[in-house]
């Protein structure tokens, strides 16, 4: 192998690469499955599908070739890449532009591997493999191939690691050490320089280095098939290329935080984490976000008792390896704001500060002072299950029965009785497998992003369909937008209607319905959801596949499963208008209650962590814990319990929640029966096995039943549906956290000033 | 060499601290017990500590009662030595007063058992 | 040598002398009250703070200089009151006082003296410029009393 060789493969690499980039375009403009279009039926993306198949969609297995790894058979199905038959062989190749996830570039050449009687070393991530094929992936040829195309890189990489804030945990870095020279052959410093790139600003979460670039073009990639926010691009070719925004402009993505953990160098890194911390200085400890009701999996990174990030950990039900940006980057809110003692109000009505036994004694006073039906307990968005639950249970204990959840839900019919009637019952890995989805009153790209990502990845790899019912909203894919009328509902569900929705409902193999829970607030609310529930039911009577899900409810929010699944009542409105002596706010700070609809003398007891809307009108705060401050259950939206761990210790004298209420229990003089994690969670698990049935989901049934108790709540129904989340700047700042965040405001801000930009 | 190394993997003894039988590590243990019994009055004066000589020999006789379960004679020998170093170190004024006082634990607060009392008391 | 010198009789001149320049037996027990001690000197001058500085050759050197602090101190002096241009003098650094010497420097940004603030309310203390790790919740005021 000579140098010119070399050079080959590298221009080589850069032709392909801006292929690659018009094939993007091409698949957008054509909207033609990118596997197709790429000639690409991976296995391993087919993989997880596959093993979550029903038993009708198995095919007939195609008959598998035999390859031969470093002289090792294996057999893999046709089609598949020479870097996925040997990682079947437990052999790993470099790569740095190849991802799972993503269309294949086959740009960064890393992956050259040596092909016997081929002339030249083959990309393996590219190349598919052939009957017979032998490949050597530790060959003289590979190894030397390997390392010039490290030494190339490394030519136009700076070398500025003691600084770069990807250092430790940098793909360059770790691959050079593998698979790169010993030394430096790099002497041209003098005469033409190293390669420098300006800077883009491509908003305040990703700071971009772009002379660190090596052109992997993931996150363009990952912007155009992922995110769908077309930004993302190349610009010039050879030394020249560039990757940015051709103009300069913010990345509009409720995703974008991803393309940091997607960058194999440190070109793209975390702007509020920039220069804070080394990845072997960190603790990493896994955790659940709450923020959005999926429930994505996390790991919180902390030193020295701080929270410095937080990372997507991998879980193929949930968040596959995404992570939206308000779970990775409303994490510096969890510093801010924050309730760090507990407080009462004095004699001139402001909240002082006061020692816990001072607190717990107030808040036990003004509950045992009050009539059991003048209590009233109301949980918030961010409230975990054995909180909710030991609150419930020394509510019950007072005699009250008035515990409720800040988000609505209609007790009519079969009401919260059957879990089928509020969860998401396809589960959200399903969703990619449907071939029609119909969304009713949501917009689910920021009601729950990961979910609205799943359902672009059908969209983008299988042709799926999707309809709209509500107000019309950028989802990143093209819909069919039906109407925002909820009467649409109703005459889809009474089958009065002919519309094309209809037809491709009752035609579809797999079709979801997916119904915002914020719709089901308004009086109508009833109906909506009964009409839906007769829709969907109507359409999987109908489906071949019998264990196939049809109707699903997105939440909006963290606790609202697991509050419902432990028996609270979705809503204040009518506990509120009795006029209650005592409010106990768990967290709930989304405004529900506010003290001019309370009585004057009535006492709001706040429990939560941040100092929000709740607090600000408590007469007595207790400080709890944040949920990465404890080990506690949250339920998502699919009804699948997940436990968060503790990743640092509760602010000043904050505790954890569940505690605080076991503590004011026993003041009370209503002690509860549980004195640490293991008990309370045996009194959950009497409730709900479900409830700490950690990491799994159980199907739900009995449609039919919750059908039929809702027959009769199918009034004629007119109003227009409205979303919260309707643009990029709404979704920042939802939650208590996110509220206190400064880099979430940032967001805020600079959505808006771009939105004013021409471009 | 590999004779004696033969009857040493064969027999399994091994190697006794000081005693042989039980009866040498009682004699010791007693033995040191007298030594401390008799450094007492000393001890109260020297280090000056507000203990009467009856609290004192209590202590000591609850220390030494603390192991009283104890049968392996080579532990036995162990605390003994431990005792000894105690003693030596006592005697010879190389503790100071709140080494001894320690013995009595004056400042020790009992942890709390107790939900409430753990909730109020510590960062729990 | 003359007699009263033998008997001692100008010691009594000289305390009479002393309680005459202090004006008068009441002011004299006061000073001595205020000062611990009582000596006649000559005002050489006085500082911005009302401080007067005195000197008697008579008395033995380190002894001869002295200040008498202004009375608006009352028994609250120490000697971080004198001021920077009076403590060349009193320390035998100089024997011109300073408005007798036209070499001292006055620059516009020399600022005022300032007395040791120490053990008043006004003292320094240090404090730590780290951040916390955790801002907590300031709640609203109710009321501005």
């Amino acid at each position: 192998m000579t140098k010119a060789d070399y050079y080959c493969s590298v221009k080589l690499s850069r032709c392909r690469c801006c292929q690659s980039k018009f094939f993007n375009e091409s698949i957008r403009m054509l909207r033609q499955p990118l596997t197709r279009a790429l000639a690409l039926k991976s296995p391993t993306r087919a993989a997880p599908l596959a093993a979550r198949c029903q038993a009708t969609q198995i095919q007939p297995q195609p008959d598998k070739v035999e390859v031969f790894i470093d002289d090792k058979p294996v057999y893999v199905l046709p089609g598949t890449t020479i870097l996925q038959a040997t990682a079947q062989a437990g052999v790993e190749i470099p790569r740095f532009c190849y991802h799972e996830r993503l269309a294949v570039a086959g740009n960064c050449r890393m992956c050259l591997v040596e092909v016997e009687k081929s002339p030249k070393p083959a990309a393996a991530c590219a190349m598919p493999v052939m009957k017979g094929m032998r490949v050597k992936t530790n060959s003289d040829l590979t190894r030397k191939a390997r390392e010039g195309v490290m030494e190339f890189l490394l030519v136009n990489h700076p070398l500025d690691c003691p600084i770069c804030d990807q250092g430790g945990e940098c793909d360059l870095q770790d691959q050079s050490m593998a698979f790169g020279s010993d030394k430096s052959r790099f002497t041209d410093i003098h005469f033409s320089g190293k390669r420098a790139v300006e800077d883009k600003d491509v908003g305040p979460l990703i700071k971009t280095i772009m002379t660190r670039c090596i052109h992997c073009t993931r996150c363009i990639r990952f912007a155009s098939e992922v995110a769908g926010v077309d930004d993302f691009g190349t610009t010039g070719r050879g030394t020249d290329m560039q990757v940015g925004t051709y103009v300069e402009k913010m990345f509009l993505s409720e995703l974008s935080g991803n393309i940091i953990d997607l960058c194999p160098v440190g070109a793209l890194t975390s702007k509020p984490y920039s220069f804070a911390a080394r990845p072997w200085e960190t603790r990493r400890i896994d955790s659940v976000d709450v923020l959005d009701p999926l429930g994505s999996n996390i790991v919180v990174t902390t030193r020295t008792n701080e929270v410095l990030r937080i990372l997507p950990r991998t879980n193929e039900e949930i968040n596959e390896e995404w992570l939206s940006d308000k779970s990775r980057f409303a994490c510096d809110g969890l510093k801010r704001q924050r309730l760090v003692t507990p407080m009462l109000t004095d004699s001139r009505g402001n909240l002082t500060p006061v020692e816990w036994e001072d607190a717990i004694v107030a808040a036990a006073r003004a509950l045992r002072d009050c009539p059991p039906e003048k209590l009233l307990v109301v949980a918030g968005d961010m409230a975990d299950a054995e909180s909710l639950m030991a609150l419930k249970d020394l509510a019950n204990k007072l005699g009250s029965e008035n515990v409720c959840t800040e988000q609505y839900f209609p007790l009519e019919g079969a009401g919260i009785d059957l879990r089928s009637s509020y969860l998401l019952n396809t589960k959200i890995a399903n969703v990619e497998d449907a071939d029609f989805v119909l969304l009713i009153g949501t917009n689910v790209r920021f009601e729950a992003p990961l979910l609205n990502a799943r359902i672009r990845k059908a969209y983008v790899h299988k042709e799926t369909d999707i309809a709209l019912i509500g107000p019309q909203v950028d989802l990143t894919y093209d819909y069919l937008h039906v109407g925002e009328s909820a009467s649409i509902v109703k005459d889809l569900a009474t089958g009065t209607s002919s519309h094309e929705v209809m037809k491709r409902l009752q035609q579809a193999k797999r079709p979801i319905v997916i119904l915002g829970a914020d719709q089901l607030k308004t009086p109508e609310g009833s109906a909506l959801l009964a009409y839906t529930q007769e829709l969907a039911l109507k359409v999987q009577e109908k489906l071949a596949d019998k264990e196939w899900k049809v109707l699903n409810v997105l939440q909006r929010t963290a606790s609202q499963v697991a509050a419902l699944d432990i028996g609270y009542k979705p809503g204040v409105g009518k506990l509120l208008q009795s006029g209650p002596k005592v409010v106990y706010l768990l967290g709930a700070d989304n405004g529900v209650v506010s003290r001019d609809q309370l009585p004057k003398d009535a006492v709001v007891i706040y429990q939560g962590h941040h100092g929000d809307n709740g607090a600000a009108i408590a007469d007595i705060v207790l400080p709890g814990a944040a949920y990465t401050e404890k080990r506690a259950t949250y339920v998502n939206a699919e009804g699948r319990a997940q436990q968060t761990l503790v990743a640092v210790t509760p602010p000043g004298k904050a505790r954890e929640d569940w505690k605080i209420i076991r503590a004011l229990s026993e003041v009370v003089g209503e002690r509860l029966p549980y004195d640490n994690l293991d008990e309370i969670r045996d009194r959950l698990s009497q409730v709900s096995p479900a409830l700490v049935n950690y990491g799994n989901v159980q199907d739900n049934n009995y449609f039919a039943q919750a059908r039929a108790l809702a027959q009769s709540l199918q009034k004629p129904i007119s109003g227009k549906m409205d979303v919260q989340l309707k643009q990029l700047e709404d979704y920042f700042m939802t939650d208590s956290i996110s509220r206190a965040s400064p880099t979430m405001a940032k967001c805020v801000q600079a959505v808006l000033k771009q939105k004013q930009s021409s471009y | 060499m590999s004779a004696r190394q033969a009857i040493q993997v064969g027999t399994k003894t091994v190697k006794p601290v000081l005693s042989t039988t039980p009866g040498e590590a009682k004699r010791r243990v007693l033995n040191l017990y007298k030594a401390w019994y008799r450094q007492v009055p000393y001890l109260v004066k020297d280090f000056d500590i507000p203990k009467s000589e009856e609290q004192c020999r209590a202590k000591i006789k609850e220390l030494f009662l603390k192991n009283k379960d104890v049968t392996d004679i080579r532990v036995i020998d162990l605390l003994v030595i431990k005792g000894q170093i105690e003693l030596k170190e006592s005697v010879n004024m190389w503790k100071q007063k709140g080494h001894i006082m320690s013995y009595f634990k004056p400042t020790e607060e009992p942890k709390p058992k107790d939900f409430l009392s753990k909730f109020f008391s510590s960062n729990e | 040598m003359s007699v009263g010198k033998i008997l001692g009789l100008d010691k009594v001149v000289t305390l009479f002398n002393i309680i005459r320049q202090n004006g008068g037996i009441r002011a004299s027990l006061y000073k001595l009250y205020r000062q611990d001690e009582l000596k006649d000197g000559v005002l050489v001058g006085e500082d911005k703070f009302g401080n007067k500085y005195y000197e008697n050759p008579r008395y033995f050197y380190s002894r001869n200089r002295w200040v008498e602090y202004s009375d608006k101190f009352n028994m609250d002096y120490d000697g971080s009151q004198i001021p920077a241009e009076w403590f060349g003098w009193m320390h035998y650094k100089t024997d011109l006082p300073p408005h007798q010497d036209p070499s001292r420097p006055r620059y516009k940004w020399m600022t005022n003296y300032n007395e040791n603030l120490t053990g008043t309310t006004a003292q320094y203390v240090p404090y730590s410029t780290t951040r916390p790790k955790v801002e907590a919740w300031l709640p609203p005021r109710k009321s501005s009393v």
